[in-house]
């Protein structure tokens, strides 16, 4: 590739690096080549110290935010099995939009996603699609039924990024203790779902709502016995536990304990139990509020928040979960889990945590960025600007407002909780590994 | 019958108590009086419904209910269609989306529907143009059941206002104790709660009622103490340890029924368990109502029938 690309005339936010400040940012050859004050005569004379003399394709950033690329350490992809409803290489197009440059696909899958020619397989659609890089996180143990262990060296070495069960159908510790313990020797986190399974069986957050709405609950203690147990387990085996999706204020508080102890553990929330709480619910029974871990109370979100702002949360995941219409249209507790969140994630996050006054920007797009792609093992290549590393890059405009509608949505399945709200903030622009796509009529200067 | 019917009453559905206020729940009560009326001649009919189909869409078995709807309809003239579906046939099968659209597209004027799932009638509600009555949703509302057994309260005891209510036994899983907390209060009534902790979740402090673990301790406090089924199967799920111990703490028989207040009403929105939750004595004793509730019933339903129909109309629909 001998074109590069110089992105000029924007907000640089780079937590990484530090950078909070306006910058131009050099692409050459799917690189990241420089970035700051960098002229277009600079480009040039970087162009030809590479060997690669050619063209400079300008793009004016003005009055937007240039963000590494978003890294989703947490998204679900139909493929392979009911690749009808999401390919990996649509999923992948549709990340994009959202600003996602890295998805991690979870191992969910029909087969499950735990041996190497599958972890292959998703590598390889990744790689012809060409959108974002999708990269796989694989079972812990073989089926995801928590008895033997997944070959995991092996899957290292194919590219596994992390390690996980997802939602098993039993408790299985013994498997856990003995994956983590196993994991350990790999550098690679295992991500363990946070809820225990055999008293998460409800259809929303158990509580007040729930009672009244007729529907069985999920009770928070399920998730923080999930969480408080893998907490213990990482500190027996020396494993990084990253724990998934947490929905409430206890599973925080025991997050929180665990890290002042200096015990190995990173956490996530998915930007949609930010935004709403369980009584959305009741009102219409509308399947597209059905998401797990389901939303829960104003006390839960506000401690969400703190463990945000206070760095015991991590990470803000998408948690995108396409549902075909036709399932969402279902009665409330037979429907499935899930909500798509790619589009809108950053967007969503934007608006509650930044102008919310929880945390900065930079802190924001840190949560989006480095610091999931250091759970992953990405950080020598994605999550910043760094040069030499992948040149992903998020183009956002947080002021534009736009209504989420099914049209207005890339992705195939329309099941968002967010449909028929308007919000703020788009994606106009994304640079994955040096390729441009453009949404909305960004300028070029030439 | 009022004619202001349409002006107080302007809801095509009726799916439970929570949304309705008490000017609505007592312009309901009143029009079923009125037609309580017709059961007493000799021709039980009326032509309110005539040339309306009325569609019961039983997603569960039910004998009292769904044969109280359809005397109801047939009572106000209207044709009747049953359609009993197996609830393990809904899995794979058609949507009750597009069970409901099918449906609609025959003709049909209002449908009754019982279903397992909690919100299936607002489901179906906001897909079809026809009304839609919730005869019973998972653990959610039975507003019917609700209804009838404050018309039947009001009918021995006048305003409700002040009245003291007890509902015995499994709230986690009871529909009917729902609708009738959300009726009561509303009415003015005070609502207690009585039954094991594992079967009353905490959370229904919140609304108001009070909450007893133990009968005894409050059993000269009510008014009306009606007593729910309770169910062998929440006994095998660990609910409580046996069917014994449950009627030892919470049965109510004559032992019992003595030392409540002199005018009590016993209820019971059926089906009776005789000897677990209720005793045969005081089943069939004279503070018991539980047949009158099954009578008023009737009334009750042609009621909410003619309200939701003629609803339906006045908008156009």
């Amino acid at each position: 590739m001998s074109e590069a690309i110089l992105v000029s005339g924007g907000h640089v936010i780079d937590p990484a690096n530090g950078r909070d400040e306006g910058a131009s940012v050099l692409i050459i050859a799917g690189k990241i080549a420089a970035v700051g004050h960098v002229t277009e005569a600079d480009a040039r004379n970087h162009m030809i110290k590479q060997g690669a003399p050619g063209k400079v394709r300008k793009l004016d950033a003005k009055g937007l935010l240039v963000l590494p690329g978003l890294v989703d350490m947490r998204a679900h992809m139909g493929e392979p099995g009911r690749d009808s409803e999401e390919t990996i290489a649509h999923g992948a197009e549709v990340a994009i939009h959202g600003g996602f440059t890295t998805v991690a696909c979870m191992p969910d899958t029909e087969p499950v996603i735990d041996n190497v020619a599958a972890a292959l397989f998703v590598r390889r659609q990744s790689e012809q699609a060409g959108f974002a890089e999708v990269v796989p996180v694989c079972a812990l143990t073989k089926g995801r039924e928590g008895r033997e262990l997944a070959e995991i060296g092996q899957l290292v070495e194919a590219g596994a990024v992390a390690f996980s069960d997802e939602q098993r159908a039993e408790n299985s510790p013994a498997a856990i203790l003995r994956g983590m313990h196993y994991c350990a020797m790999f550098d690679r986190a295992v991500i363990e779902f946070a809820q225990d399974p055999e008293l998460a069986g409800g259809a929303m957050n158990a509580g007040y709502e729930s009672m009244l709405a007729g529907l069985p609950g999920i009770p928070s203690v399920a998730e923080e016995l999930a969480v408080s147990r893998a907490c213990m387990f990482a500190r027996e085996t020396g494993c990084h536990y990253h724990a998934a999706k947490v929905s409430t204020k206890n599973a925080v508080r025991a997050l929180k304990r665990a890290k002042k102890l200096k015990v190995r553990v990173t956490a996530e929330v998915a930007v949609h139990n930010l935004m709403f709480t369980d009584e959305v619910v009741r009102a219409r029974y509308d399947t597209n509020f059905k998401v797990f871990p389901p939303f829960r109370t104003p006390e839960d979100v506000k401690w969400l928040k703190r463990g945000l702002q206070e760095g015991v949360i991590d990470c803000l995941v998408s948690a995108h979960r396409p549902v075909p219409p036709h399932e969402k249209e279902w009665e409330f507790g037979r429907a499935p889990f899930g909500a798509v969140g790619l589009e809108t994630a950053l967007a969503a996050a934007w608006v509650t945590l930044v102008e919310g006054d929880v945390l900065s920007r930079s802190e924001l797009v840190a949560k989006l960025t480095i610091n999931p792609a250091r759970v992953l093992r990405l950080d020598s290549r994605k999550g910043s600007l760094t040069p030499g590393h992948d040149a992903d890059v998020c183009l956002f405009d947080p002021a534009t407002k736009w209504t989420v509608t099914p049209d207005a949505l890339f992705s195939h399945a329309k099941n968002s909780p967010f449909l028929g709200t308007e919000i703020k903030g788009r994606v106009k622009a994304t640079i994955a590994r040096g390729r441009l796509f453009e949404f909305q009529a960004v300028r070029h200067t030439s | 019958m009022p004619d202001t019917a349409a002006r107080v009453w302007t809801r095509k559905d009726l799916l439970g108590l929570e949304e309705l206020s008490s000017r609505e729940i007592l312009h309901l009560l009143d029009t079923a009086r009125a037609f309580q009326e017709i059961s007493t001649r000799s021709i039980k009919k009326a032509p309110a419904l005539r040339g309306k189909v009325v569609l019961n869409l039983f997603f569960e078995p039910s004998t009292r209910t769904k044969a109280s709807f359809s005397l109801a309809a047939q009572r106000l003239s209207a044709d009747l269609v049953d359609v009993v579906k197996e609830a393990s046939s809904a899995v794979k099968g058609e949507s009750l989306v597009d069970t409901g659209r099918n449906l609609e597209a025959m003709g049909v004027d209002i449908v009754i529907i019982r279903h397992q799932q909690a919100g299936a009638p607002a489901l179906l509600a906001r897909n079809l143009d026809a009304c839609v009555i919730n005869a019973g949703d998972g653990t959610h509302e039975h507003p019917t059941q609700g209804l009838l057994d404050i018309f039947t309260m009001r009918e021995k005891l006048g305003d409700l206002r002040g009245k003291k209510i007890a509902l015995v036994g499994d709230i986690t899983h009871s529909r009917v104790a729902r609708s009738n907390i959300w009726g009561l209060q509303k009415l003015g009534a005070e609502v207690g709660l009585v039954g094991p902790k594992t079967l009353i979740p905490g959370a229904f402090k919140e609304l108001g009622v009070a909450i007893h673990y133990h009968l005894d301790e409050v059993i000269d406090h009510y008014d009306v103490f009606n007593i729910l089924r309770i169910q062998t199967e929440r006994q095998q799920k660990g609910m409580f340890p046996s069917v014994r111990e449950y009627h030892y703490l919470y049965g109510i028989d004559q032992t019992r029924v003595n030392r409540m207040k002199p005018g009590v009403l016993i209820m019971h929105p059926g089906p009776i368990n005789r000897g677990v939750e209720i005793s045969q004595e005081v089943a069939d004793g004279k503070h018991s109502v539980i047949l009158r509730q099954v009578t008023n019933g009737l009334a009750v339903r042609m009621a909410a029938l003619v309200l939701t129909q003629s609803a339906k109309e006045a908008h156009g629909g």
